[in-house]
């Protein structure tokens, strides 16, 4: 804890026990004036004490989540003048992240659509050689239908040759699109930060709360928690699935379960 | 047979059509959450509906049980195909009467599988 919230506590402990001295004092003399302003004062130093905290944690927040914008920012452009990157906030950089994996995903399957056919009509053609072929080693080809075959074969080398390179071009595409595990990955990471930094000041502000809380002598009930609707709701991809025995870790799990149902 | 595949993620409807295609099913259409599924569904037609569950609006569960609840679509065969992996998700989705429930992520061979049981037991019951 920072030292001058420590001073802070420390100094609200003095009022507090001070306070409430004078304010048996103001009762036991019934000069009830008094005792109402000592009431307002010990509220104001409780109340002044979170103040000064929340606004020290808002500027702390403050400054992370501004860095964090700093450092996306294209620092100069051409001009000289400082370019500000469209990426300026952790929501955006969030969405950055799904319209990338998006188009990489998109981008793949686009890819695998055009090489299909490719590999479908090589395979048409090689399945139909192989036929006359065979025939040809058992020498029940007419000259016609070898000179046929000759001529097929020349095209097919020259189909086989085109479809190859498309094949290949298609696949180092494919290879190309999965940097997006980079790059994502780096924004991934930052935002990471950025809510573990945010995080620790909040539990920071909760532990203050606490503190000012016990010196006070107020006792919070502990909150009901609202029902959960997850299991409506889903909860999106199982993280950790061998710690956690309420989650079924494969497909052979989940057919067991549902045949155990008599599925 | 018409396929009606529900999936908040175009990628992932993507990948499903695409399977589906390669085992010969090549008349599908999509929606991307249940809210604009149903309406599909009411509209008639569709034979087989392979669902996700986590979607904004209505989830998958939610479309399972209207389809249910429904007298002219409660007979619609339902695949679910989702990451919700939950031992009481699985259970009161095979409660809601879902015919088959692939995780993600999935192989074409798992789904293939299921979809074949899924007729099996249909024409085994005509």
């Amino acid at each position: 804890m920072s030292k001058v919230l420590e001073t802070g506590l420390v100094d609200y402990e003095n009022i507090v026990k001070d306070g409430t001295v004078e304010l048996l004092k103001n009762i036991e003399d019934s000069d009830f004036n008094s005792a109402i302003q000592k009431i307002q004062e010990l509220s104001e130093a409780r109340h002044k004490l979170f103040y000064n905290e929340v606004g020290h944690l808002t500027r702390s927040l403050h400054d992370a989540i501004r860095d964090f914008q700093v450092s996306s920012v294209d620092l100069v452009n051409d001009e000289g003048k400082a370019e500000v990157n469209k990426i300026t906030d952790a929501s955006d950089r969030l969405n950055y992240v799904i319209e990338t994996t998006s188009a990489a995903a998109n981008k793949t399957m686009d890819m695998v659509d055009s090489s299909v056919p490719v590999a479908s009509e090589l395979q048409n053609q090689a399945r139909g050689l192989r036929k006359d072929w065979s025939r040809l080693i058992q020498r029940d080809l007419s000259p016609q239908e070898f000179r046929d075959l000759y001529k097929r074969i020349d095209i097919f080398l020259g189909y086989t040759d085109e479809s190859a390179t498309t094949l290949h071009s298609n696949l180092n595409t494919i290879l190309l699109e999965q940097g997006y595990q980079d790059l994502t990955g780096q924004v991934i990471a930052r935002v990471n930060d950025l809510i573990r930094d945010v995080e620790v000041k909040l539990v920071h502000l909760v532990a203050v709360a606490g503190r000012v809380d016990s010196i006070s002598g107020i006792d919070h009930k502990e909150s009901e928690k609202e029902p959960d609707d997850g299991d409506t709701r889903g909860h999106g991809p199982a993280i950790d699935k061998q710690n956690n025995p309420e989650v079924l870790g494969s497909q052979d799990e989940v057919d067991d379960l549902l045949s155990s149902l008599g599925f | 047979m018409k396929i009606l595949i529900v999936d908040d993620f175009s990628t992932m409807r993507r990948i499903i059509k695409n399977l589906l295609r390669d085992l010969g099913f090549t008349n599908t259409v999509e929606a991307d959450d249940g809210t604009t599924a149903l309406p599909i569904l009411q509209a008639g037609s569709i034979d087989f509906l392979v669902t996700d569950w986590n979607m904004p609006g209505m989830t998958g569960i939610e479309l399972l049980r209207a389809v249910r609840a429904d007298d002219k679509l409660k007979t619609i065969p339902v695949l679910m195909v989702t990451a919700e992996a939950k031992r009481d998700q699985i259970i009161s989705a095979a409660q809601a009467g879902v015919n088959g429930y692939v995780v993600k992520p999935f192989t074409a061979v798992a789904l293939k599988e299921k979809i074949e049981k899924i007729f099996e037991r249909i024409d085994a019951a005509k």
